[in-house]
């Protein structure tokens, strides 16, 4: 056993975790640049555009490393988005803290006093929480088709532009859904009309008049059946003045109106939330919102078009990764989507657009396969008297009969199996014009079972008249409508079935590199969607709530120390007040600062990947500048509030000094924001009270001796 | 063809102690004790150095649990550590850490062994006798009827393990969790002797802590897709229970060495699946609801059982089967012939939980001993440490029912142990100044001293080895370079901070004493804990009064304690008495 210690004043473990977190600095905001990592020694290269994606091609061997990388997955696992800010933090604050440690500020009081900092700030920035109790979607899904057959909603390739992303695609998309509108049955729209047309030219800012983002009277009175609240918010819009003209010139300008906006103003519409989720993602995003409505009118029909609440239920949403095609064929359809080269298998022409007797099964449809568990016994033999029998083929010939004898006996045309699929059977049912489908989640698997009324089984043998479903249909994927997806051929498989609640993001792109990055972008987009209707709120984005947390903390280091804080509260690193014990108050400036100093660099990342090296001074002496200004207003939430446009106008898009309204508004998830942020700071924190590495299972021999300086042994 | 070889002769060293390279690395392993201790404690990364998973931890059991030491005296030392952990759970750094400070004095004053030896059992008998008299100071009796006490043990327990990297108000949160989980194993109805249930750990790892939550019954994990097979449970008032240890996945048993020589046709396969169905038709026809299997069943079973509406479950691992059997009151079955009508247990109702992106089945039962303790942390690391701490205090908890008491902990009943001995040795000597050599009226009848085979001052500095032992322990408290002192009243222990100003009116820089019973308030004299020690009486027997108003106490458990501060001098003893250490090379 070998033991490293770490030393006082420079602590390695926080200076790898800085290192590491500068790795993916231009990986942060709505403005990345995709990184390619080589393998030094073999020809594969990946390209990623995600923090998380980074990491885990980063060679990570050490301590840190590891945690590092354990605390971004859990992240991930957990909310699917926010691994970028918890990464950029982590390595702003753990630069911090080391910068703290070397100004001599002991460790408890570097771990209290930004515990405490983050408890207070996180209690700062409910102000600047929207609620999403009256949000409904303005352009309920009254363009989607229903009906078996491929339906998509078409995309196109958009560059990713800081400014306008959001309002874009939407108006593209459009060209591909409006025609098929005539389609649909179940609901009573107007065809072709999204909110997007009632507030045309939005992203281009060119006029000042606030209330443009809200849904005109017109909007609401279409009220959808989705709608739980039409309401008419024109009033409140007047209220949110903030960037009238005349008051936006001057820093503190917002004083006078505090009283009149105490809260961030609500956000009621679908496409305006999705577009301020989008983060630059316009692309992804139009397909979750586009999934989301698919899903909705899924469950509508299922409840015989009642009105279903806003909720998007992720776990039911699937991708199909299509190479090779052009972005444009991307689109989302009802049902299960799977590529044919995936399959493997040949479709007949048959069983093509018409419904089929389906058998689901939870295994491998294989000869030899045995459920989990189950182990097969190792001595046993097999004796007869004709050698021919024994064959293994011969075997597994017989077993294909049995199954092809059942499938005809409940005259099942189409199985869907979880595992591998035997090659010979899928060839035999070809014969007889039945399709066997293999690696099929097993979340797709409930939702046929659902659908059809089938039940799942893991061998033929099993099933039954119970376990048969019917009412699935296959047919090939055609690409979305309107002609985008030329060329997709037979390229993919589409299963549906009525009343089936499965939404499939088909994703397409010429380059099969960057498809995973598309993956990645739309799960980014459903997830924050997800989140942010399941609690209901969401944050105002776009670097505003770091504003805040900045102008907080500022008031908050520069407030004399106050009586009740003596010195000798910080006299306790022991056990009488529980920790976090109180930071003393001398301290407690320069380590607020620090933190503060964790989303100044956060801000200046955000800047400096929006708008390029260059003017990464000038983003910086931009927040400085209405951090006092917020600071001293005396109010920083009502600040950020008034002055919401311009900040973020400022970090997202700096030099386009011609929008005083700052474009389309942007939101942040609740929950995943406020945990990333924590599990940054708990990770610099555990680092930062690490005072030695333990390695294990290593003797004196095995260290080597260049790098066992500083090892001690036991 | 043997070929034989001679036998390497056996390495003989003496004296092991005195070698330079035992007690450097002695300190090293001192050093690593030390720098955990205490809630500001500094903590580890254990790893493999290949990158595998890391461990951030504090707490004794998972660090000495990875340590392999090589040196037979670490050996002994880390081995009645694990010894007591494994016992106590608690207090493993404090047993660790003074058992050095012992050995480490004892070689310092240059006394020798065999009569250190001897004072130190008779001063940890002082000891004990001390702490568990009714004037003992730094004791306090438990009262069960209100839930004070035993929430600052617990809290206690939490704030010392700063790797779980818990808030103020996760800390309060769980503490309440972990003292409603413990007070659900207790049973209702108790007899002649009290039995106490099981809380169960169940993680949910990657949310967050302020979700944890304790729920009565057991819960089992499983994915959606699973769960929405066997909804759903019919409405009852009590479901039948068959729990199943034997596989029921159809495989056959093993056949050992020999070989199974079947005919062509005769399938073994379809064979067992007749004796699982028969076993299916038993199951039936006497009613049960639900199977459970710690291994598999086999799906056609499973079909079979669902089509008669009997809920199946397997995989449900053996960890759970104990506490399964206890709350159904199964027996569990371990054979496929026949079931005895008394294997059959009941449970009230089924149901199913959703926390985060995890499913549950939850088995809700008759009488509540068993309940499940829903535990979130960020990630894995510091999750980990969470359940283990965990752990540590539902056992703390459980020794505190046997023996109802509590120590003063932050440090104050070691401070306030060090000057009840000194002052119990001075208080001796000044009586019996006149009367030399002879020892025979110390308040203890110890026959050791009236022998006279130790001098006055061999025990003078064994009290000091012994007690400075104890003193430099609750430095150990101290990581920040702050200093610590004791009051000369109580004799607890003051912490300040490094840096303080020099001249100073000490109530001003000091606010309360490590376990916080007492205010700096009061008319104190302090002193530092590192100078010379004046001997002065500690004040016995607690106020009732400032235990009662006092809500925020730090202490400590005091089985846990008592046997740490025994296996911690017997250790040191044990070392100390060796003078050979023989290794065989071979």
């Amino acid at each position: 056993m070998a033991r490293r210690g770490v030393s006082r004043r420079w602590h390695v473990g926080l200076q790898q975790l800085a290192s590491f977190a500068h790795a993916g600095s231009s990986l942060l905001g709505p403005v990345r640049s995709p990184k390619f990592v080589v393998d030094g020694e073999g020809p594969e290269s990946v390209l990623v555009s995600s923090a998380a994606r980074l990491l885990e091609r980063l060679d990570l061997s050490s301590a840190v490393g590891q945690l590092l990388r354990e605390a971004v997955r859990a992240q991930t696992d957990a909310y699917g988005t926010g691994a970028g800010t918890l990464l950029s933090l982590a390595g702003a604050w753990s630069s911090a803290a080391a910068e703290c440690l070397h100004l001599g500020v002991p460790v408890p009081a570097i771990v209290s006093g930004m515990s405490e900092g983050l408890a207070t700030c996180l209690e700062e920035v409910v102000a600047l929480q929207v609620p999403l109790h009256t949000v409904c979607d303005q352009t309920d899904s009254t363009q989607m088709p229903a009906g078996p057959g491929p339906v998509g909603v078409g995309v196109g390739p958009f560059p990713q532009s800081p400014l306008g992303a959001g309002l874009m695609p939407k108006e593209r998309g459009l060209h591909g859904t409006a025609p098929q509108a005539s389609a649909t049955s179940s609901f009573s729209g107007t065809p072709g009309k999204s909110a997007a047309l009632f507030r045309p030219q939005a992203a281009a800012g060119t006029d000042n008049d606030p209330a443009q983002t809200a849904p005109t009277p017109r909007t609401s009175l279409r009220a959808a059946p989705g709608c739980r609240k039409p309401a008419l918010t024109h009033s409140r819009h007047c209220c949110r003045a903030g960037g009238a003209p005349g008051t936006t010139g001057r820093p503190g300008g917002g004083l006078e109106q505090r009283a009149v906006t105490p809260r961030a103003h609500t956000c009621k519409d679908l496409a305006e939330l999705a577009a301020g989720l989008s983060h630059g993602d316009a692309s992804s995003m139009t397909l979750a919102e586009a999934a989301l409505r698919l899903q909705r009118r899924q469950a509508s029909v299922r409840q015989g078009g009642g009105a279903v609440p806003l909720t998007f239920d992720v776990s039911r949403v699937f991708t199909c990764c299509l190479p090779g095609l052009p972005e444009a064929a991307s689109c989302v359809c009802a049902g299960f989507v799977t590529a044919v080269s995936a399959a493997g298998t040949p479709v007949p022409e048959d069983v093509q657009n018409r419904p089929l007797r389906v058998v689901l099964i939870e295994g491998d449809l294989t000869e030899n396969y045995r459920h989990l568990g189950f182990n097969k016994p190792a001595r046993a033999q097999t004796v007869s008297e004709s050698t021919e029998t024994l064959r293994q083929d011969g075997a597994e010939e017989l077993w294909a009969d049995r199954v092809l004898q059942v499938l005809a006996q409940f005259r099942v045309h189409l199985v869907l199996a979880r595992g591998s699929v035997s090659e010979r059977l899928v060839a035999r049912c070809a014969r007889s014009k039945r399709l066997l489908i293999g690696w099929v989640d097993g979340t797709v698997l409930q939702a046929f079972a659902e659908a059809s009324g089938a039940a799942q089984v893991a061998y033929v043998t099993q099933v039954n008249e119970d376990a048969v479903g019917s009412g699935v249909c296959v047919a090939f994927w055609s690409g979305p409508a309107g002609g985008a997806g030329d060329g997709a051929g037979s390229r993919a498989i589409v299963l549906q079935a009525e009343g089936v609640n499965l939404v499939t993001a088909v994703l397409a792109s010429p380059a099969a590199a960057q498809l995973q990055a598309k993956e990645d972008g739309f799960w980014a987009c459903a997830r924050r969607l997800h989140h942010a209707l399941q609690e209901q709120t969401v944050f105002l984005g776009g670097g505003a709530l770091e504003f805040l947390c900045l102008g907080h903390l500022q008031v908050l280091a520069e407030q004399p120390a106050t009586e009740g804080d003596r010195v000798r509260s910080g006299g306790l690193p022991i056990a009488a007040a529980p920790r976090p014990a109180a930071c003393p108050a001398l301290l407690r400036p320069t380590v607020l600062r620090g933190l503060a100093s964790g989303w100044r660099q956060y801000l200046s990342t955000l800047a400096r990947n929006a708008a390029g090296r260059s003017s990464a001074f000038e983003a910086e002496t931009f927040i400085q500048r209405h951090v006092q200004s917020a600071a001293d207003s005396g109010s920083p939430s009502s600040y950020v509030l008034n002055e919401y446009s311009r900040l973020s106008g400022g970090i997202l898009s700096p030099g386009h000094s011609s929008h005083p309204d700052g474009g389309p508004r942007v939101y942040d998830t609740v929950t995943p924001k406020v945990e990333a942020w924590r599990r940054a700071l708990d990770l610099v924190l555990l680092v930062l009270q690490t005072d030695s590495e333990i390695v294990t299972g290593r003797g004196h021999t095995q260290v080597r001796p260049q790098e066992s300086e500083g090892f001690l042994f036991l | 063809m043997f070929r034989l070889e001679a036998k390497k002769p056996s390495l003989c060293k003496s004296e092991p102690l005195t070698s330079e390279r035992v007690r450097a690395t002695l300190s090293v392993l001192k050093g690593v004790l030390t720098s955990c201790y205490g809630p500001s404690g500094r903590l580890k990364q254990l790893h493999n150095g290949l990158g595998g998973s890391v461990r951030t931890t504090s707490q004794s059991s998972a660090l000495l649990a990875n340590l392999s030491v090589t040196h037979p005296i670490l050996k002994i030392l880390t081995t009645s550590v694990q010894n007591h952990v494994s016992c106590f759970s608690d207090c493993g750094l404090f047993t660790g850490i003074l058992c050095c400070n012992l050995i480490e004095n004892v070689h310092r004053m240059g006394l020798t062994p065999t009569t250190a030896i001897k004072l130190n059992k008779h001063l940890l008998s002082l000891c004990t006798s001390y702490l568990k008299s009714e004037v003992c100071g730094c004791r306090i009796p438990v009262n069960f009827s209100s839930t004070q006490i035993l929430l600052c043990l617990v809290r206690s327990v939490l704030t010392s393990k700063p790797a779980c990297m818990l808030t103020r108000k996760e800390i309060e949160h769980i503490s309440t969790l972990i003292l409603r989980a413990f007070l659900l194993t207790i049973p209702e109805n108790t007899k002649d002797h009290i039995i106490l249930g099981k809380s169960i750990i169940v993680p949910l790892k990657g949310q967050r802590v302020i979700d944890s939550t304790v729920l009565p019954g057991i819960l089992i994990e499983m994915s959606e897709v699973q769960l929405m097979k066997i909804l759903p449970f019919k409405k009852s008032d009590s479901f039948k229970v068959a729990l199943f240890r034997v596989s029921l996945s159809g495989d056959l048993s093993d056949t050992g060495e020999g070989t199974v020589v079947v005919n062509y046709g005769v399938s073994l396969e379809n064979a067992v699946l007749d004796q699982l169905l028969n076993l299916g038709r038993q199951l039936v026809g006497d009613h049960v609801d639900l199977v459970m299997c710690q291994k598999v069943i086999h799906p056609s079973l499973k079909q079979f059982l669902s089509m008669h509406h009997v809920t199946a479950i397997d995989r449900v691992g053996v960890a759970l089967m104990e506490p399964l059997s206890k709350m159904t009151g199964t027996q569990p079955i371990g054979s496929l012939s026949s079931i005895s009508p008394s294997s059959y247990g009941s449970v009230k109702d089924l149901c199913t939980e959703k926390f985060g992106f995890k499913w549950f089945f939850h088995l809700i039962p008759n009488e509540e001993t068993v309940c499940s303790l829903l535990l979130g942390n960020r990630n894995d690391t510091v999750w980990d440490e969470l359940k283990l701490t965990c752990e540590t205090a539902l056992h703390v908890l459980q020794l505190t029912i046997k023996e109802p008491c509590v120590l003063l902990g932050g440090g104050c009943t070691e401070t306030h142990l060090a000057a009840y001995i000194r002052h119990q040795i001075l208080h001796w000597k000044t009586r019996e100044e006149n009367n030399t050599c002879k020892y025979k009226t110390l308040n203890k009848p110890e026959s050791i001293l009236k022998d006279g085979w130790c001098t006055q001052t061999e025990l003078q500095l064994t009290t000091e080895a012994f007690c400075s032992a104890l003193e430099s322990l609750t430095g150990s408290l101290e990581h920040d370079g702050g200093e610590i002192l004791t009051d000369m009243k109580y004799g607890h222990l003051w912490s300040v901070q490094a840096d303080s100003p020099s001249v100073v009116h000490w109530p001003d820089l000091l606010s309360r004493c490590g376990c916080g019973l007492y205010s700096s308030q009061e008319e104190l004299n302090w002193s530092f804990l590192r100078s010379a020690q004046r001997p002065f009486a500690p004040q016995p027997c607690l106020p009732h009064e400032a235990v009662g108003s006092a809500n925020n106490l730090t202490l400590d458990c005091f089985t846990a304690k008592l046997s740490g501060l025994k296996v911690a001098v017997e250790t040191a003893n044990l070392i100390l008495d060796l003078s050979y250490i023989i290794e065989d090379k071979n």
